[in-house]
C-alpha cells in the first residue's frame, strides 16, 4: 500500500458480494484516459499508420490485433480447404480432387483450424484483454510476446510452403503412426510432410513461450487488491488454458521431435521410432492424445470465458454460481489429462484401462453440465438483451450442448466401437470445436468497440448470426443423419430410412448423397456469413459510431473503465482494487525494479521510471531465421544434418565478441572471442573435409543445406543481438502476486519453462519406458546390436555434470559476494565441465555409431538411446552458448560488481541444474539398467 | 561461507551416490535385478531432490514453485503409468 489517495472510484455498487467481478467506473471521469490510442509518448514506437509499427511492436494490444487478424487469415485458409472437402463430397467418389490431394486438404484443414485459427484467435483477445482485465500495463515479457506471435505467423507460412514442396502431409490431423513416417508416406510428400511437422514444432514453441508469459503475468502482475478468485472469468479461462497448454503442448513437442527425427534419419525403409515393432504406432496415439484431449479444452476454454463474460453483460447480472463455475473449469483442466485413452478404444490397449478412461470421460462431462446450467440460470435470472454478441454466445451454447451430448456416446466403450471412424465423430467434434469458434466470434463483436472505438452495425451483426447459425446446422447436422459415412474418405454409400418409433413404418428413404449435398450447401452458407462480418467490421471502422468507455449497459471488468481504444499505457493511473472497486492511483506505475526479458539491464534505466519499451526488431527476425532454418531442414540430407549448426557456432562466438565490444567497449576478452571464431570455423571445416571432402562436399550439398546454413547463421546473429538489446519491462510497484510473492518475474518465468521442459523430457523417457515394457523390461538390451554397453562414459559424464552443477552454484555464491575472480572462475569451470561432457559424449557416440556400427536405424534400443541422450546433449549445447554470454559479461563487470545483480546467473543456474537432473535419470535408464 | 560448505557437502554426497549406483550395477544388478534396479532409481531420485532442493534453492522458494514443478512430474507419471499399464 502507498499513501496515494484514489483519484477516482467506481460509481456503481457491486451487484453481489465481495467476490464479484469488480465494478468499474463509467462516469467519464478518466479524462486522461481518453486518448485516441495513438499516444506513443515514451514507448519508442512508430505511429500505428506505419508498417514499421506493426513489425517492431511488442505492445500487448498491438500483438493482440496482429494475432486476431492473422487468425482470421488462417480461418479463411482453412475454410477454403473445408469448402474443397465439401465439394469433393458433393457425390461419392472422385469429383474435383485426387486421392492425395484430398488427404492433404483434410489434414491441413484440421491442422489450420485447430492450431492456426481457434487458439490464436482466442489469444488475440487474450493478448488484448488479459492485461487490461487484471490491471497490468503489459504482459511480463513483451518481447517474448512478440516472439510468440511471429513464430505463430511463420509456422503457418511454413505449413503453406509445404504444399509447394510436392505435397503436404497427407495423414489426417491426428497423424497416426505408422502412416506418419517416411516408409508409409508417398515419396512426393516427403519434404512437405517434414515441413508440416516442423511447422507444428515452431507453433508449439510459440505456444510454450506464450504460456510462460501469460502465467508469469497473471500470477505476478495483478493490480493491487485483485485476488485470483476475483479475476474476470475470461482471464480465469485463459489462465487455466495456459496451464493446460504448458504441459499438453510439451508432450506434443516431444512427439513431434521424435517424429521429425524419424523423417530425418529413418529413411524410406527404416522403422525409426514410431514404426518400431515395440509398440511404436500405439505409442504415437498415447503421446498424441495425451496432448490432444487437453487440446480440446485448450481450444474451448477461452470460448467458455467469452460465454461467461457475455452472458453476464447481456443478462445484466453476475454469473450464478460463479465460484462453482471456476471450480468446475479447474476440475476439467486437471481431469483433461486422465481421459486421453477414450480416443484409443479401438487400439490394442487392455479393457481395464479402457474402463477407467470411460469412467473419467463420463465424469468430465459433469463439470461441464454445471457450467452450462450456470450460464442458462444466469440468463433466466437476468434481463437478456439480444445484441449480436449475446446471440452468438446463445447459439454457441445450444450447439455445444448438442456437441457435448453426442460426445458422451463416444466415451462409452461399446458405442465407441460402432461410432469410431464415422461421421458421427466428425459431426460431434465440429459441434464442439466450431461452437467454440461461434462463441469467440461473439467475443469479437463484444470487444470490437473497445479495440476500435467504433460500434459495429447491429443489424448486419444479426444477419451474420442468422446466416451462420442456419449454415452451421445445415452443414453439420446432416452428418449425424448419415453418421455411418466413413471418416477421412470420400466414397460413401448407404440409405437413410428412419421409422416411426416402436413401429416398422418408414417415414422416408433417401440415399446418403442428398444429406451430404445439404451439408455442402450449409458449408457455403456458413462461409458466406463471414463475408457479412468482414464487411460490417471493415465499414464500421470508418463510421461515425464512436463509443466512449463502454457501449454496454452493464459491465464488470476493468477494460470497460478506460477509453476505447485504451491508452498506450492502458490506465490513467495505477489501477487498484484495494477498496473492492477499481480506482486509479496517482504516481509512477513502476518502481524501476527491472526485468530484462533476457536482455541487458542498464543502470541508467533503473534509476528512472521508464515506461515499458515496446519496439524491437528481434522477435520478427528471430522467427524469420527459424522459418528459414526449418525450410532448410525439411530437405536436408541425413549426412549433412549437423554441419549447418556447427558452422553457425563460430559465427555465434565471433559475433558475441563483436557486439559485446560495441556495447560495452572493447576489452581483451572480446578480442579473444573474435579471434576464437575463425579457429573454431577452421576446426569444423577440417572435420567437414575429413567427412565429405573440400570443396567437393560443399559442391555436392543440395540447396537445402545452404538454406539451413543461412537460417542457422542468421539465427545466432539475431539471438546475440536480442541478448544485448536493452529492453525494460518494469515490474509493477504494487501488485497481487499470490502465490508467487517472493520470486521475481524472470525467475518465475524460468520455473514455468522448466515445468514444461520436465514434460518434454518426461515424454521422451516415458516413451522409452513404454517400449521397453512392451518388449519385456529385462529383454530390452538383447535387442541391441552393439558390441558393448557404454557404462563407463556414462559414469564419467555423471561426475562431470554434477561437478558443473556445483561450479555454477559456486559462481552464483561468489557473484553475490562481489568476487570477480570467483564469479569468472567458476563460470569458466562450468563451461569447461560442459565441454568435457560434450567431448566425452562425442567419443562415446563415435565409438558406438561409427566403430561398432550401432546406428540410428540399427534397432529400437539405438533409436531411443540416440534421440533421448541427443535431446539432452542439445540442451547442454544451448547451455554452453548462454554460458559464453555470461562469461563475457562477467569479465566486463557483470553480475558481481557494485550495482549489478547476480540474477542472470541464478536463473541460468536453474536451467543448468535441470539439465543435470535429467541426466541423473538418463544415466540409470540408458547406462545402468 | 555457510552456503559454500553446504554446497560442497552436497557435491560430495552426489558423487558418492553416483559411485554407489555404478557399484550396484557392476556387482549386484545381475544377481538381484529388482532390488538393485530399484535402489539405483531411488538413489537417482535422492540426487535429483538434492540438486533441486539446494542447488536450485527450491527449499527457499515459495512452496508454489515446488507444486509447479511437481505438476510437470505428475503429468509425466500419468502418461508413463497410463501408457505402460495399457499394454500390461
Amino acid at each position: 500500500m502507498t499513501d496515494d489517495e484514489p483519484r477516482d472510484t467506481a460509481d456503481e455498487e457491486a451487484t453481489g458480494d465481495h467476490t464479484d467481478d469488480h465494478d468499474v467506473s463509467h462516469d467519464g471521469g478518466h479524462d486522461d484516459a481518453h486518448s485516441d490510442g495513438h499516444d506513443d509518448h515514451g514507448s519508442h514506437l512508430p505511429p500505428k499508420s506505419t508498417v514499421k509499427r506493426w513489425l517492431v511492436t511488442t505492445n500487448h494490444k498491438d500483438v493482440g490485433i496482429l494475432y486476431t487478424i492473422t487468425a482470421i487469415f488462417f480461418l479463411i485458409f482453412g475454410g477454403i480447404l473445408a469448402l474443397l472437402i465439401r465439394l469433393q463430397l458433393w457425390e461419392s467418389g472422385h469429383f474435383i480432387l485426387t486421392d492425395l490431394g484430398y488427404n492433404q486438404i483434410v489434414t491441413a484443414h484440421g491442422l489450420l483450424m485447430v492450431f492456426w485459427f481457434l487458439s490464436p484467435f482466442a489469444f488475440g483477445l487474450a493478448n488484448y484483454f488479459v492485461p487490461l482485465q487484471i490491471g497490468a500495463d503489459d504482459l511480463a515479457f513483451p518481447r517474448l510476446n512478440a516472439l510468440s506471435y511471429w513464430l505463430y505467423l511463420f509456422s503457418g507460412i511454413l505449413l503453406a510452403v509445404s504444399f509447394f514442396q510436392g505435397s503436404s502431409l497427407p495423414t489426417g490431423w491426428t497423424m497416426y503412426a505408422p502412416l506418419n513416417i517416411p516408409a508409409f508416406i508417398p515419396p512426393v510428400a516427403e519434404l512437405g510432410s517434414l515441413s508440416a511437422i516442423l511447422a507444428l514444432i515452431l507453433f508449439t514453441a510459440s505456444v510454450t513461450v506464450g504460456s510462460v508469459n501469460f502465467l508469469t503475468t497473471m500470477y505476478r502482475m495483478r493490480a493491487e487488491g485483485l485476488r485470483m478468485r476475483d479475476v474476470p472469468l475470461f482471464s480465469i479461462s485463459i489462465l487455466l488454458t495456459v496451464w493446460m497448454m504448458l504441459f499438453a503442448f510439451a508432450a506434443f513437442l516431444a512427439a513431434l521431435t521424435l517424429l521429425s527425427f524419424d523423417h530425418l534419419f529413418a529413411g524410406a525403409d527404416g522403422a525409426g521410432f514410431f514404426g518400431s515393432e515395440q509398440g511404436g504406432s500405439l505409442l504415437w496415439t498415447h503421446l498424441f492424445w495425451f496432448f490432444g484431449h487437453p487440446e480440446v479444452y485448450i481450444v474451448f476454454f477461452p470460448a467458455l470465458g467469452v460465454m461467461a463474460e457475455i452472458v453476464q453483460t447481456f443478462s445484466g447480472r453476475r454469473l450464478v454460481g460463479r465460484k462453482w463455475f471456476i471450480i468446475a473449469m479447474a476440475l476439467v483442466a486437471v481431469q483433461s489429462f486422465i481421459v486421453w485413452m477414450h480416443h484409443m478404444f479401438l487400439t490394442s490397449i487392455n479393457l481395464p484401462i479402457k474402463t477407467v478412461m470411460m469412467v473419467t470421460t463420463i465424469g468430465i462431462s459433469l463439470p461441464f453440465d454445471l457450467m452450462i446450467f450456470a450460464l442458462i440460470y444466469t440468463m433466466i435470472k437476468g434481463e437478456v438483451r439480444w445484441k449480436t454478441p449475446f446471440l452468438f454466445v446463445f447459439g454457441a451454447i445450444l450447439l455445444f450442448i448438442l456437441g457435448g451430448i453426442t460426445g458422451v456416446f463416444l466415451g462409452a466403450i461399446v458405442l465407441d466401437y460402432t461410432f469410431r471412424g464415422t461421421y458421427w465423430v466428425v459431426a460431434h467434434f465440429h459441434y464442439v470445436m466450431a461452437s467454440g469458434a461461434v462463441a469467440l466470434i461473439g467475443g469479437l463483436y463484444y470487444w470490437y468497440p473497445k479495440i476500435t472505438g467504433k460500434m459495429y452495425n447491429e443489424f448486419l451483426g444479426k444477419v451474420h448470426f442468422v446466416l451462420a447459425f442456419v449454415g452451421f446446422n445445415l452443414l453439420y447436422f446432416p452428418m449425424f443423419v448419415v453418421w455411418d459415412t466413413p471418416r477421412r474418405w470420400f466414397h460413401y454409400e448407404g440409405t437413410v430410412a428412419p421409422t416411426i418409433p416402436f413401429t416398422d413404418i418408414v417415414l422416408f428413404e433417401t440415399g446418403f448423397t442428398i444429406w451430404h449435398q445439404m451439408a455442402t450447401v450449409g458449408a457455403f452458407l456458413f462461409a458466406a456469413s463471414f463475408l457479412v462480418m468482414f464487411y460490417n467490421l471493415f465499414v464500421s471502422l470508418y463510421s461515425d459510431r464512436d463509443v466512449d468507455e463502454s457501449p454496454w449497459a452493464y459491465t464488470g471488468s476493468a477494460e470497460w473503465a478506460v477509453s476505447s481504444p485504451p491508452p498506450e499505457g492502458n490506465f490513467p493511473g495505477t489501477p487498484s482494487f484495494a477498496t473492492g472497486k477499481l480506482s486509479f492511483l496517482d504516481g509512477p506505475a513502476t518502481d524501476g525494479g527491472v526485468e530484462t526479458d533476457g536482455g541487458v539491464a542498464h543502470e541508467a534505466d533503473r534509476q528512472t521510471h521508464e515506461p515499458v519499451d515496446h519496439a524491437s526488431w528481434w522477435p520478427l527476425l528471430m522467427s524469420l531465421a527459424a522459418l528459414i532454418t526449418a525450410v532448410g531442414i525439411s530437405g536436408l540430407e541425413t549426412a549433412y544434418f549437423v554441419w549447418p549448426f556447427l558452422f553457425a557456432l563460430p559465427v555465434f562466438v565471433g559475433y558475441l565478441g563483436f557486439v559485446g565490444a560495441n556495447r560495452e567497449g572493447f576489452t581483451p576478452v572480446h578480442g579473444l572471442y573474435m579471434a576464437a571464431a575463425p579457429l573454431i570455423a577452421a576446426a569444423f571445416l577440417l572435420a567437414f573435409h575429413l567427412h565429405h571432402g573440400l570443396p567437393g562436399g560443399l559442391m555436392e550439398a543440395n540447396q537445402y543445406f545452404w538454406v539451413t546454413t543461412v537460417g542457422a547463421v542468421f539465427g545466432v546473429v539475431t539471438l546475440v543481438s536480442a541478448g544485448y538489446e536493452s529492453f525494460n519491462a518494469p515490474e509493477p510497484e504494487m501488485a497481487e502476486q499470490w502465490p508467487f510473492e517472493d520470486v521475481n518475474n524472470t525467475k518465475l518465468g524460468m520455473w514455468v519453462f522448466l515445468g514444461s521442459d520436465i514434460v518434454v523430457f518426461g515424454a521422451f523417457v516415458g516413451s522409452y519406458i513404454f517400449m521397453r515394457l512392451n518388449e519385456g523390461w529385462t529383454d530390452w538390451w538383447a535387442l541391441a546390436t552393439y558390441e558393448s554397453k557404454a557404462v563407463w562414459p556414462g559414469l564419467v559424464n555423471t561426475y562431470v555434470l554434477l561437478a558443473s552443477s556445483f561450479t555454477v552454484v559456486l559462481a552464483l555464491a561468489y557473484a553475490r559476494r562481489g568476487s570477480k575472480r570467483g564469479t569468472i572462475g567458476f563460470l569458466s569451470l562450468t563451461f569447461v565441465g560442459a565441454s568435457a561432457f560434450m567431448l566425452n559424449k562425442t567419443i562415446e557416440w563415435t565409438e558406438l555409431y561409427i566403430n561398432q556400427g550401432w546406428t540410428f536405424n540399427s534397432d529400437v534400443t539405438a533409436t531411443t538411446y540416440y534421440l533421448t541422450t541427443g535431446l539432452h546433449a542439445a540442451h547442454v549445447v544451448v547451455g554452453m552458448l548462454i554460458m559464453l554470454f555470461l562469461i563475457l559479461r562477467a569479465v566486463n563487470g557483470g553480475y558481481w560488481s557494485e550495482g549489478e545483480s547476480a540474477e542472470a546467473i541464478e536463473n541460468y543456474g536453474l536451467y543448468w541444474h535441470f539439465v543435470d537432473i535429467v541426466w541423473l535419470f538418463l544415466f540409470p535408464l540408458f547406462y545402468l539398467l | 561461507m555457510a552456503n559454500i560448505k553446504l554446497y560442497t557437502i552436497i557435491f560430495g554426497a552426489l558423487m558418492a551416490i553416483s559411485t554407489v549406483q555404478f557399484v550396484l550395477e557392476f556387482w549386484v544388478l545381475e544377481e538381484a535385478y529388482v532390488l538393485a534396479g530399484t535402489a539405483i532409481l531411488v538413489l537417482s531420485t535422492i540426487k535429483a531432490v538434492a540438486v533441486a532442493g539446494w542447488y536450485m534453492h527450491m527449499i527457499e522458494e515459495p512452496r508454489s514453485i515446488t507444486y509447479l514443478a511437481m505438476a510437470g512430474v505428475l503429468c509425466v507419471v500419468a502418461l508413463t503409468a497410463g501408457a505402460g499399464y495399457s499394454i500390461m
